[in-house]
């Protein structure tokens, strides 16, 4: 009996899904091996910093000197990963960058609420501290972070996953009419961007505003008729750091 | 001796349909749910890695996905344009002998061109909520596999009713360009159409 062509429509289809999951799945765990003898050789280094992290639930792996790849349960933390997203509630966006020893992060609702963030990335443990007492603590791996970002007193939880080229954090420190003008955007995985922009970032009351829109093809806004350029902070090319 | 009998007077024939039944569907429906249950179900249990398998050519794995994506649909147009001369709706257009293998064969294309996508947009992104856009993306995304699933079905059986083919092909589509709408083409509005 001749097998009807529509059940071998479907047979095909369901094959090179199973196919291309399997090549997936194992494209992503040749990465975490990779990244598994990277972190390995730079956790080694991070003891010897005995940089100490705060609130966030430690990890099962012993912050000691083991390989955290071998002991965690299946994450591996990448050196170097941007992520993105929005914030529970959808009030703003966060983005983290991770580079080697350096990591920072961004948050803003695209008009009042923006704060910078640095920090010591520490066994897939992040807290990082801000202007006006804005923390971010997070934990992160191949693909996606998770923690709290408080700003202004408001405390944000958060899930993002890794974001790549086009999306991701760009940055832009200028001077605009004779003031510092230092703005901040946001490119989400969809393509959808938040900036908020800060007239005067030395000021002890930073105030905050919509950042004009980054055209991501040139990376430059307009602001009020100066042409504004913003550098991408990506952990990928080392970009911004 | 064999009785002799006259048979009845003819009655008016009317043109003979072998009886349909809706419920040769119930099997292909359950199956059909089955594949939209497990894609969701799937596509929101699963951790997304963000990453997938890179495609040479691209600039990233976003415009692999809206150009797939765009040439399903495209396809999807053909699919339906076919249809409709199929079952005579086109004015002034017969159907060619040919007209079957185009609808089966751009119908098989089209589908094809989908499974990366929703391979890496399940693998890579999951099932996700937090706004309107990407649960509408979701939703019908889990719908169409479901729905696509109830068609091929319900194509090796005899004896389905006529409204059955329309009806899942046409929503088949429907959901394939909101599915389109809700991600290519806010991808091309926000970052351009872009090789």
């Amino acid at each position: 009996m001749k097998i009807s062509t529509p059940i071998i429509t479907l047979l095909v289809g369901v094959v090179l899904a199973a196919s291309l999951l399997i090549s997936s799945m194992s494209a992503v765990s040749a990465k975490k091996a990779a990244l598994a003898a990277a972190s390995a050789s730079a956790s080694a280094q991070a003891t010897a910093a005995g940089t100490v992290s705060a609130a966030a639930p430690s990890q099962s792996a012993s912050s000691a000197a083991s390989p955290s790849a071998s002991t965690s349960p299946g994450f591996v933390i990448p050196p170097h990963a941007n992520y993105d997203g929005k914030v529970q509630g959808n009030a703003g966006s966060v983005a983290i960058v991770v580079h080697d020893t350096f990591a920072i992060a961004y948050y803003c609702n695209g008009s009042t609420q923006e704060a910078w963030l640095k920090g010591t990335p520490h066994n897939g443990q992040l807290s990082m501290t801000g202007k006006n007492n804005a923390t971010l603590t997070a934990n992160y791996a191949l693909g996606h972070a998770r923690g709290t970002v408080t700003v202004d007193g408001i405390s944000h939880v958060f899930s993002i996953i890794a974001v790549h080229k086009p999306s991701g954090l760009f940055q832009s420190i200028a001077v605009v009419r004779g003031a510092t003008v230092k703005a901040g955007w946001i490119v989400l995985a969809d393509g959808t961007q938040v900036g908020s922009l800060e007239p005067d970032p030395n000021s002890a009351t930073p105030s905050a505003a919509t950042a004009p829109k980054l055209d991501l093809s040139t990376l430059t806004a307009d602001d009020g008729g100066t042409t504004i350029v913003a550098t991408p902070i990506d952990a990928e090319t080392g970009s911004g750091f | 001796m064999a009785a002799q009998f006259e048979p009845p007077a003819p009655t008016r024939l009317d043109r003979i349909q072998p009886a349909t039944s809706g419920r040769l569907l119930v099997v292909p429906a359950l199956v059909g749910c089955l594949v939209s249950l497990t894609l969701g179900i799937y596509g929101r249990l699963h951790s997304p890695t963000g990453v997938a398998v890179d495609i040479v050519g691209f600039s990233s794995p976003a415009t692999v996905k809206t150009w797939l994506a765009t040439g399903a649909v495209l396809f999807a147009v053909v699919q339906v344009g076919s249809a409709l001369v199929m079952y005579g709706k086109v004015p002034r257009v017969t159907s060619p002998s040919w007209i079957g293998t185009l609808h089966q064969w751009s119908g098989r294309i089209a589908f094809i061109l989908t499974v990366p996508v929703v391979v890496h947009c399940l693998y890579a992104l999951g099932f996700q909520t937090f706004n309107a856009r990407v649960l509408v993306h979701s939703v019908c995304g889990c719908l169409f596999f479901g729905v696509f699933t109830v068609k091929m079905l319900a194509l090796t059986r005899r004896g389905i009713p006529g409204w059955a083919l329309p009806l899942l092909g046409g929503l088949a589509f429907a959901l394939l360009v909101v599915i389109w709408f809700t991600s290519a083409f806010w991808f091309f509005t926000n970052f351009g159409v872009s090789r």
